[in-house]
């Protein structure tokens, strides 16, 4: 199997997983109970003229898809209603062009408010990942060199209980802590800040990142450490690393050009799979900082109902997650050439 | 959050020490055990525990509304003047109920799939690691959050979702050890048998697969409690059931921050990580039992050598003897086990020695010795390696770097593993050229690497490919490429046709031999094989439990052996030229090294053994004429 | 067919699909496993089936135990077609044939006792009717193979065994159901060369004290000689040479036998000899050279040879070839 081979079964599955959320979250919505219809409008001041303003409004009217009215088998509805007029065909075409319906809190396309927000959650991922896989490999890789000595059994140690830590207990504590030291108590910029040239408010926006993303490497780097190293362990126990040896090469040579690499593999791996808790995480940190983020925004939509909003931030980020999986799949396939001649 | 990517390697356990005791060696998992068994009696005696009952405000009045921890409140009081310690003591309960029964409903299906997939492959297998792909790749927590927000937050509903979206990872790892247990021979000897699929299923796979789903089952019960608590304090908790993340929810919405309540926040979230915590740890343990890591690495500092007198030298001019080595494993808690003891030979340039022994004889270990890449256990305990009149025992890491490749190289067995997998071939080569001939022309490199390959018969339009797109005898012959690169004088090739086809096997030979002609090589050859020996070394150093049992001119070990053991091995090995003879074999097993018998080491297994021979370990006795050295007693009488 | 003959093979061939299966297309290539193999096993024989790795000679014996279905040809056991059966009809005949693997490491079960392990095939196949007569079968079995006493070892694992001990244990367990054929896969090959000779020994001596015929598959021409009675060697899915021991040791026929004979090391400097070395490897099975298809390897290859295809050359009454150098 040569690398593109390889790249193409593993676009087409990235697409099929895709269209899986899709359906997914389409059906999550209509079968579970507690009609988004009813939840959202349930108010009881509203007069039914009002309410049913409302469903035609949010399509809500419209069969779920051919043949079926509702969700509820019993209730066949008719299978000679154009599918092109279901909810759900409505539903894919809205997708199609980028619309996730109107958030019933803010009264504005969903599409926007998450559009405003991505850029924040990639901000507070990236810089966490990077520097929890810096401290994780760095740490990693000291700690399987120097095996069974003192530095090695306090890296072990503090990766397990950094593994441990619930993350948005993590957060609390530091935000209490940082609450009392003069870090902002939450939020993305200080009030006021906006009519400040550009630079300041750049080094507002960092100072209210600091914690946050300080809460991610913590989390995450215990994990890494610990990844590193046992699959460090593993390679320098590998009969190449011998043969580095009788090679001559020094004890920097070898870690650089015959461990690294090869102990990197699994991380890469981990990190892929891991995508999807990161999102977890993220939802936490983002609750506890009020970080307007994407998970910030899932938050706040489970609290206040606001179904719109909970499914197109459900959708977003369970695609941004497949199409990351699919970029570490490639970075997987240049690292390993084993990949590419299987 | 991220417990469920814990990478357990398909292993197969060995049934080799009861459990407990191997348990025990490891302190984390000690630890775990403890932790986790003291929460465990926490929320089973809750009610006994807790000073104050959880749910009402009794004895807690309206006033005390965050009051600081006291002799009252061990950990004062949460927002609504409820005690926090009695509400900690409860929210154990909930947590461990959540883990156990989520942790539960993962584990079995996750091991069925697993299971499932792994046993009958194909198709079906097919199916359903794709739907387990995808369903890892879906984000949980959100997919949790986003369910437990549509239905009702019981804790019932909340077990459940956990339950069904956390088996993603057992099922990977339950079938990658499934198909690592069938590719088994002893399930292909099951089938032989005409044993059917479920006593396969029954007897061979799941007794291997068990011990993998207890370690996950524990891994999953960790993520469950983590989830639980990240829903509840997400507010989408079962609220007739106070958990910790609900007291953090509470704690966190309704002012503890503001008032400088900390015992609020901190007590519960203490709590979680000490299950957590407790579980990773009892992980830990139980890995360590079904798969003991070595504890060493090659990276790892081997034993100082210990310096001894130096012994005469023969006084001849020879590129390499080695006087008198001998080597031990030194492992903590046990005896030393003297891996090769009081060995002593000599390599004049171009000439070819044979090292013949029997699997654990010690051989291998002499060969990393002369080089000092004896792994973290060994230590040179005596004697001398002089590489042109230079001792290398005791140079520093430094110095042994100069002579290693340059002066001695080295061809290792199995060359699969010896060669790094993600590296060229003909980067592999040029890296030792780069090394050790920093006057090298660097724009000739890749000419030198093309022509080393072309020496060993490998086409240049290998020189890009990986060690993987190499057949066997190709890898075997691009490390003797390798360990030609920096022209050195001596050659270790250990074993370096083992596990070869017989006609490869005899292809490297030949190359060997034709080099070794060529460049005018010294060849260290270290084998198992007396007939590959027979055919093309000078002299032969027959070795056994660690010592020299004979050491001699190759005729004179071939037709003229002394030592019983040489005798006994020439018997065993089938003559072609003799196609009727019946084959001998010597009856018994080579010692063990760390159990070696009391006198000569071949005695339990000596047709000519006598008494001395059980008490008195025999002399290395150097005959006179020819150079002949054979350690045993009879040998006295012809002297 | 003739009375004696315990085992009959005719025409037997095996093809895989080259590469794991597609879920859209068929791959096309494939490799020749087994392509056209037909032999002969009377009773109590020993024959030994020599050839380099990928000759097929794995794939025949899998064949042979019903654990993989030949794409082509046929197998007949005691005069009764035995190629394509079902579960159910095979299991009777499995008691019949039994098999040794090359690595008594990997082949025991680690979890199990010695005595679990050779008590099973028993249990499978419903003999162990009571625990007197199943203890008598498992201690008479492992006492066959040279495990005395068989107390010492029943409480056993695997692991506290050394290598010779544990392919015993496998012998047992095979012996344990007293089959007619014992396939043996590289009994030895893993085992140290001073304990080679003791199962090789022993298989002799079930030979005679059993009754049982033998197939015993080796890459080691030279560990055949003394107890063979026969000698096929393979080539690339084919048998190219078959003939008594003597006949294909000292009067080997066809070049790739030669070969093999001449690298074979003598244990001895004073016979230092002229080795004819093929150079290259076995080619893959997927794409087979035309005509012969040892041709490209061989020594001695002349212009038919690219061309056509050998069939077997009777040169005595026992020995044959296929080598088209013997044809006059």
């Amino acid at each position: 199997m040569n690398r593109w081979t390889y790249i193409r079964n593993k676009a087409i599955w990235s697409l099929f997983t895709i269209i899986f959320v899709v359906v997914l979250n389409f059906f999550l919505f209509r079968v579970l109970p507690g009609d988004p219809a009813r939840q959202g409008i349930r108010d009881p001041r509203l007069t039914p003229e009002a309410i049913e303003a409302i469903r035609i409004r949010f399509g809500l009217d419209k069969p779920v898809i051919n043949c079926i009215q509702t969700i509820n088998p019993f209730r066949a509805g008719s299978c000679e209603i154009n599918p092109l007029d279901t909810q759900f065909f409505i539903y894919v075409k809205n997708l199609l062009r980028g619309e996730l319906g109107i958030s019933f809190y803010y009264n504005r396309p969903v599409s926007e408010i998450l559009g405003e927000r991505l850029w924040n959650t990639i901000l507070l991922i990236g810089g966490g990942q990077i520097l929890s896989i810096i401290v994780g490999v760095v740490f990693g890789i000291l700690s399987a060199w120097k095996a069974r000595t003192p530095l090695d059994y306090g890296v072990l140690v503090t990766g397990l209980v950094a593994w441990s830590l619930p993350t948005f207990w993590l957060g609390i504590i530091l935000l209490f802590w940082g609450s009392t030291h003069g870090f902002p108590i939450g939020g993305k910029a200080t009030p006021g800040m906006s009519s400040y040239p550009f630079f300041a408010q750049l080094t507002d926006m960092l100072w209210h990142l600091l914690l946050p993303t300080l809460t991610y490497t913590i989390v995450f780097m215990g994990e890494y450490m610990l990844i590193m190293r046992s699959s460090l362990l593993d390679v320098l126990s590998e009969d190449y690393i011998l043969t580095a040896k009788a090679k001559g090469l020094s004890t920097f040579q070898i870690l650089k050009d015959h461990a690294l690499k090869n102990g990197m593999l699994p991380l890469v791996t981990i990190i892929a799979i891991n995508l999807g808790f990161t999102v977890g995480g993220v939802i936490q940190i983002e609750s506890v900082f009020s970080w307007p983020g994407l998970g910030g925004a899932l938050f706040e939509a489970v609290s206040r109902r606001d179904f719109p909003m909970l499914q197109g931030g459900f959708l977003l980020i369970a695609i941004s997650v497949i199409l990351a999986n699919f970029l570490a799949d490639l970075m997987y396939s240049y690292l390993d050439p084993r990949v590419q001649t299987e | 959050m991220s417990i469920q990517t814990v990478e357990i390697k398909p292993i197969i356990p060995s049934a080799s020490k009861n459990f407990w005791q191997t348990y025990r060696q490891s302190r984390l998992g000690i630890a775990g055990l403890i932790l986790l068994l003291a929460i465990l009696l926490t929320a089973i005696f809750a009610p006994l525990l807790a000073p104050y009952d959880p749910k009402s405000s009794e004895g807690v009045g309206a006033g005390q509304v965050y009051n600081a921890p006291s002799a009252a409140h061990w950990f004062g009081t949460d927002d609504a003047g409820r005690d926090v310690f009695s509400n900690f003591i409860y929210g154990a309960r909930v947590s461990l109920i959540v883990g156990f029964f989520a942790s539960f409903i993962s584990v079995f299906i996750g091991g069925t799939i697993g299971i499932v997939a792994g046993y009958y492959g194909g198709r079906t297998e097919n199916i359903l690691m794709r739907f387990t792909d995808t369903m890892l790749v879906i984000p949980d927590l959100p997919l949790i959050v986003v369910i437990v927000a549509l239905t009702r937050p019981s804790l019932l509903n909340i077990i459940f979702v956990i339950g069904i979206f956390g088996w993603t990872t057992t099922a990977r790892m339950v079938r990658s050890q499934t198909l690592a247990v069938k590719s088994r021979k002893f399930v292909l000897r099951a089938r032989a048998i005409g044993a059917g699929r479920a006593h396969i299923i029954r007897h061979h796979i799941l007794p291997l697969v068990m011990p993998i789903l207890v370690v996950q089952a524990v891994l999953v019960v960790s993520v469950a409690v983590l989830n639980e608590s990240t829903l509840s304090f997400l507010g989408l908790g079962d609220p007739t059931a106070l958990s910790w993340g609900q007291m953090l929810n509470y704690a966190f919405a309704r002012g503890a921050m503001s008032t400088g309540a900390w015992w609020a926040l901190v007590a519960p979230g203490i709590g979680i990580i000490w299950v957590v915590l407790g579980l990773i740890l009892v992980g830990q343990g139980l890995e360590q039992v079904l798969n003991p890591r070595l504890n060493t690495h090659h990276l790892m500092p081997s034993r100082p050598t210990i310096k001894s007198e130096a012994a005469a030298r023969s006084g001849e001019q020879v590129l390499l003897e080695v006087r008198n080595l001998s080597i031990n494993y030194i492992n903590e808690g046990q005896a030393p086990a003297c891996a090769v003891e009081d060995v002593s030979f000599t390599l004049k340039e171009g000439e070819l020695i044979g090292l013949v022994g029997e699997s654990g004889c010690g051989k291998t270990t002499l060969m990393l010795g002369l080089l000092k890449l004896l792994p973290n256990a060994g230590q040179i305990v005596n004697g001398q390696v002089y590489f042109k009149n230079k001792e290398i025992t005791t140079l520093s890491d430094d110095e042994v770097n100069k002579v290693r490749w340059r002066g001695i190289s080295i061809v290792f067995q199995g060359a699969m593993n010896a060669l790094n997998p993600v590296r060229t071939v003909g980067d592999q080569i040029a890296e030792t050229i780069i090394k050790h001939l920093p006057d090298f022309d660097s724009a000739k490199i890749p000419a030198r690497v093309t022509e080393l390959l072309d020496l060993v018969g490998i086409a240049a339009e290998h020189k890009e490919q990986y060690p993987h797109q190499y057949s066997g005898g190709m890898r075997q012959r691009a490390m003797i490429a390798m360990a030609l690169a920096c022209n050195p004088e001596v050659v270790i090739a250990d074993e370096p046709t083992t596990a070869l086809d017989v006609m490869i096997q005899a292809q490297i030979l030949e190359l060997l031999d034709q080099l070794r002609k060529k460049l005018g090589l010294a060849i260290i050859f270290v084998t198992h094989d007396l007939g590959v020996v027979a055919e093309m070394c000078d002299r032969v150093l027959v070795m056994y439990g660690g010592v020299t049992a004979e050491y001699a001119a190759v005729d004179t070990i071939y037709n003229t052996p002394l030592h019983p053991y040489t005798q006994e091995l020439l018997k065993a090995f089938p003559d072609l030229t003799k196609p009727k003879k019946k084959l001998s074999s010597i009856p018994g097993y080579p010692p063990r090294l760390d159990d070696l018998p009391a006198g000569c080491r071949f005695a339990p297994r000596c047709p000519a053994v006598f008494d001395r021979c059980r008490t008195e370990q025999p002399a290395l006795h150097e005959l006179a004429g020819e150079l002949h050295v054979v350690s045993c007693h009879l040998v006295e009488a012809i002297k | 067919m003739s009375q004696q003959n315990i085992l009959e093979v005719r025409g037997l061939k095996k093809y895989f699909e080259a590469g794991r299966p597609r879920l859209f297309s068929r791959s096309t290539r494939r490799v020749h496993a087994v392509d056209g193999v037909s032999l002969d096993l009377r009773k109590s024989e020993v024959i030994a089936l020599v050839g380099e790795s990928g000759c097929g000679k794995s794939t025949l014996s899998l064949l042979l135990m019903g654990l993989e279905d030949p794409t082509e040809g046929r197998i007949i056991f005691e005069g009764r077609d035995i190629t394509h059966l079902n579960d159910a009809q095979r299991k009777g005949l499995r008691r019949k044939i039994q098999m040794v693997f090359q690595d008594p490491y990997e082949s025991l079960n680690p979890t199990q006792t010695i005595e679990e392990i050779v008590a099973e095939p028993l249990q499978v196949h419903g003999l162990a009717t009571s625990r007197q007569v199943t203890d008598e079968k498992v201690k008479k079995a492992m006492e066959d193979a040279g495990l005395k006493p068989a107390e010492v070892y029943l409480k056993r694992h695997p692991h506290e065994l050394s290598g010779g001990q544990r392919q015993r244990v496998v012998i047992a367990a095979a012996l344990v159901l007293e089959p007619e054929i014992l396939l043996a896969d590289e009994p030895v090959s893993m085992l140290d060369v001073s304990i080679r000779a003791e199962i090789i020994n022993l298989l002799a001596e079930l030979r005679i004290t059993r009754k049982i015929a033998v197939i015993f598959i080796t890459h080691d021409l030279g560990s055949v000689g003394f107890f063979a009675d026969r000698v096929a060697v393979m080539y690339l899915g084919r048998i190219v040479e078959i003939g008594t021991m003597l006949d294909v040791l000292e009067r080997p026929q066809h070049p790739y036998t030669k070969a093999l004979i001449s690298v074979i090391p003598v244990p001895n400097p004073r016979l230092r000899h002229e080795r004819t070395i093929l150079q290259g490897e076995t080619p893959n099975p997927i794409d087979l050279p035309t005509g012969c298809r040892f041709h490209p390897r061989c020594p001695v290859a002349i212009a038919i040879c690219k061309a056509s295809d050998p069939s077997f050359v009777t040169l005595s009454k026992t020995h044959q070839a296929a080598c088209l150098l013997l044809v006059k």
